[in-house]
């Protein structure tokens, strides 16, 4: 340990970035938890490998578990290859690739601030930028629009220092104005992952290269809440509306602009942007084409009438797996079926009901059938157990027990339950709503599967808006049963603050829990690794024990791409990113 | 034949009316609520009376289905309710282009081959080539055409890669790259309808050849080819006639399984969409665009068949 360095390590630093190096230097993190917080917060590569060098090699022994995905290539036997986040150098320049992606939603159109699917994601991610963005190891990275940041000494107050040459598309700059003018729009919006942590008027715009941010709360989080992993977080021009689409003003930072778009097919095209500051792209243009099927876009990709795809699942993708000409991208994952339950309304407000549901699932009977083994079991809570802040002695782990399930039946008062569970025609869900339906059954429980299309779902079944007499639950009219998506964040702060927060906007489960929502405000106020995992500890038994709703499992995200294609980037949360891209 | 073309489209449109009526009762008193749908299942009956006031659903039938028929008159059925801001008729025209295109693709293909395999067929009658003909045709009419698309698929386009697997040509496609993309889900439709088709035309074609007419034009020295070309055909390619012509309004609007398959917008896929919202001004417009096809098409084929058949005019009421 070379602790003159470390010191003078200590004496530049705040106090958040010293309680990170003291949680490294004391082992309490390992060094791949090291560098992931460290980017978080705003440490800067040389810096972070100073304090590693200082600290001498670690063992990576701290305990932490692998998250799903994120194994390098060579852990595994098949022929395809596998790399992390992306496939590095470029081939040659010039061509057009094209990606078989999800069909969007077709009632949200291509808005960046309104969209929910990973398809509506990737076209307009394609234009515009994040503040934040992705590095090679899928951990947030200063790829964005912010080329630095850091928080003040309490994490209230965060400061985005913005490229010097990054410009819209017709050439003028982008200016804090610009994020100001964003953010705002999100705070408006009651942005899944901002709402509760800005307000109007929280950034302040004076000095055109920097914005500062200041939190209604401390937060230790704030820059992945802004980052890419916040799909609706993308930076839009200072006079763009609300309620906008990407195809009405076809104007963005990003490396391309859109050139067509075709609604009925979910198929956009677009140009290089000649004013983007990462430079020429080699590729001339992109293409992200819709499939209503993830069957039919793997055999669009077996058979090469696509270059990339976004998504593909386990069971359905074995040929791809299995293909030496396909390289498979698995970027770092949380992604997560979350089973909903309407406790406000419905029969499930009784959380013994809930228990009983949760307490017939077979997790891992759904792991190895759906995801063939590339996924990890869940316990009721959002929290990966990869994060430097999961409680693995929290709760113990659910088995399927449907003796336990009827006895809880039977202490709720209830002889039986008959209800409708509802779905979109997402991958592999209408599946798992199916083994859950086998599993109920079990303990008496009689449910049947309503699956409809994905693109109507959201609005009908998921959180189809609040009573008009009581705005306090956004998803009051959320069906009582359900599974839905959510897709890949570094943190869980989404998970809790947007779909379990009394109010939040993707709260389908209308949980209203107190006691919750003051444990996720310490949480979001730590700004040291201890007291996060403190506050993450309770909120891990408090879900566990009033189950809003069931997470069985976390599944691996796979992506890939022909090999004749380089440099595509690819995130959990549906980003296929092919600025870097190139096809021989 | 000019009276009776006339009196065929008179009755092609009083039926008209009355299935455009049927698609409005199906839609209406068929169990499904699209305002209910719409505002969620626990929302407050005042979101979802203001959602059917808003859609026209609360007024009376009558007046509904008089907005219906003047939609249909000026081909305007207004707004989709599942893609706000989308002209219904601008959703379901490119649906419709593509559909005729691979209609009309799969017909050239399958009608040609189908008749010459049922005219081969009962030719050789009861040899090994006729019994061979029926049995291919029987068994590949029994698979539903979109499992024979995915088989298809997956060997000449995945495997062998002889042509494109996804029936979704470029912008800037040409004619013959389109037909190149288009040719394994036509394929697919062929290997459905060439057993049914060529049935059909195998026992017309043995029926005419039985008959005391071509009987005597065998006794004049005709030869076979001249006896079937000149005489057979004519007779025998009726009830073909009549079939193929209530099929082709099936192909419009009945290949969903086939179009998801080859990731193909046709009309119907457009329609299974519509019907699953539910959004019922794209529902409508999609079902009575293809009863429309229906029409004209059995129009064209009794008016092909009193072509082909003068005493058919006199049974069908001409003149």
């Amino acid at each position: 340990m070379d602790w003159k360095r470390l010191d003078s390590a200590r004496e530049s630093s705040g106090p958040i970035e010293v309680d990170l190096i003291e949680a490294y230097a004391q082992g309490r993190i390992n060094r791949r938890n090291f560098v992931k917080r460290g980017t978080i917060i705003g440490l800067s590569v040389p810096f972070m490998g100073a304090i590693i060098a200082a600290c001498g090699d670690d063992d990576d022994s701290s305990g932490d578990t692998a998250a799903p995905g994120t194994e390098t290539a060579g852990t595994e036997a098949p022929a395809g290859t596998e790399a992390p986040a992306g496939s590095d150098a470029p081939a040659s320049s010039g061509g057009v690739i094209v990606v078989a992606n999800q069909q969007g939603d077709a009632n949200s159109g291509l808005d960046p601030v309104n969209m929910l699917d990973l398809g509506t994601y990737n076209v307009v991610s394609q234009s515009f930028e994040y503040l934040v963005g992705v590095g090679d190891d899928g951990n947030i990275a200063d790829t964005g629009l912010a080329s630095e940041w850091a928080p003040n000494d309490d994490a209230t107050v965060w400061t985005f220092t913005l490229r010097e040459n990054a410009t819209w598309a017709d050439g003028s700059p982008v200016t804090s104005a610009d994020v100001a003018a964003t953010l705002d729009r999100l705070a408006e919006a009651n942005n899944a992952a901002l709402g509760g942590v800005i307000d109007v008027g929280s950034t302040d715009s004076s000095d055109p290269t920097k914005a500062v941010v200041t939190l209604l709360q401390a937060n230790g989080n704030f820059p992945v809440l802004v980052s890419i992993f916040n799909a609706q977080s993308l930076i839009t021009p200072v006079d763009y509306s609300s309620g906008t689409t990407l195809d009405e003003r076809p104007e963005g930072s990003g490396a391309w602009v859109l050139d067509s778009w075709d609604a009925a097919t979910f198929t956009a095209k677009f140009v290089r942007n000649a004013n983007w500051w990462g430079g020429e792209t080699p590729l001339d243009g992109i293409e992200i084409r819709g499939f209503a099927d993830i069957g039919t876009q793997v055999t669009a990709m077996q058979s090469r009438e696509v270059d990339a795809i976004q998504q593909f699942p386990v069971i359905g993708g074995e040929g791809l797996l299995n293909d030496a000409n396909f390289v498979v991208l698995t970027p770092p994952s949380a992604n997560h079926r979350q089973v909903w339950f309407n406790t406000q309304q419905g029969q499930f407000t009784d959380k013994l009901v809930r228990q009983a549901i949760a307490w017939t699932l077979d997790r891992q009977q759904m792991v190895d059938t759906l995801w063939a083994g590339r996924a990890e079991i869940g316990n009721d809570h959002p929290v990966l157990s990869s994060l430097p802040f999961f409680d693995d002695s929290a709760v113990e782990q659910r088995t399927p027990d449907p003796e336990m399930a009827k006895q809880l039946l039977a202490d709720a008062g209830v002889d039986s339950i008959t209800a409708v569970c509802e779905t979109g025609d997402l991958q592999e869900i209408p599946q798992l709503a199916a083994i859950i339906q086998q599993n109920a059954a079990a303990a008496g429980i009689n449910l049947t599967v309503n699956t409809q299309s994905n693109s109507t779902f959201y609005g009908a079944a998921w959180c189809p808006g609040p009573n008009d007499s009581d705005e306090s639950l956004p998803c009051d009219n959320a069906a009582e049963f359900g599974i839905v998506d959510y897709g890949h964040r570094p943190v869980p702060d989404v998970y809790f603050s947007s779909a379990l927060r009394t109010g939040g906007p993707w709260n389908s489960s209308n949980f209203a829990n107190a006691e919750f929502d003051q444990l996720l405000l310490d949480y979001q106020g730590s700004i040291d690794v201890d007291s996060q995992k403190a506050a993450v500890s309770q909120m891990q038994s408090l879900l566990w024990d009033e189950v809003p709703a069931c997470y069985p499992y976390f599944y691996n995200f796979l992506g890939g791409h022909d090999a004749s294609v380089t440099g595509v980037k690819a995130t959990s949360l549906g980003h296929t990113i092919l600025s870097g891209a190139s096809k021989s | 034949m000019l009276r009776f073309a006339l009196r065929r489209l008179a009755l092609a449109l009083i039926t008209l009316v009355i299935l455009i009526f049927v698609i409005f009762l199906l839609t209406r008193v068929f169990p499904s609520d699209p305002a209910r749908q719409l505002a969620g299942p626990f929302a407050p009956q005042e979101r979802v009376d203001e959602l059917n006031e808003q859609f026209g659903l609360d007024d009376p039938l009558w007046q509904q289905f008089g907005r219906l028929l003047v939609d249909v008159l000026t081909l305007d059925f207004g707004e989709s309710f599942s893609q706000p801001g989308e002209q219904v008729v601008d959703l379901v025209r490119p649906a419709l282009w593509k559909s005729t295109q691979l209609v009309l693709f799969a017909l050239v293909m399958t009608i040609p081959i189908s008749i010459a395999g049922g005219v081969i067929a009962a030719r050789k009658k009861d040899t090994l080539l006729d019994r061979g003909i029926v049995t291919l045709g029987l068994a590949s009419a029994s698979i539903p055409e979109f499992v024979s698309g995915v088989l298809i698929q997956y060997v000449l386009g995945v495997r062998l890669g002889w042509f494109p697997a996804i029936a979704t040509p470029p912008d800037d496609a040409g004619f013959l790259t389109t037909l190149d993309y288009l040719f394994l889900p036509a394929l697919a439709i062929v290997t459905v309808y060439f057993g049914y088709i060529a049935r059909i035309t195998r026992a017309g074609t043995i029926t005419a050849l039985d008959s005391d007419y071509s009987r005597t034009a065998f006794m004049k020295g005709m030869t076979t080819t001249a006896v079937v070309r000149k005489h057979v055909l004519r007779n025998s390619l009726q009830p073909t006639v009549a079939v193929t012509g209530t099929q082709i309004g099936y192909l419009f609007g009945g290949l969903v399984g086939l179009e998801i398959v080859f990731n193909y917008p046709g009309l119907g896929r457009l329609i299974f969409r519509a019907a699953t919202a539910p959004d019922f001004p794209l529902l409508q417009a999609g079902v009575i665009t293809v009863a429309v096809i229906f029409m004209l098409c059995t129009l064209g084929a009794d008016l092909l068949i009193a072509w082909m058949n003068p005493r058919a005019r006199l049974n069908l009421g001409g003149q």
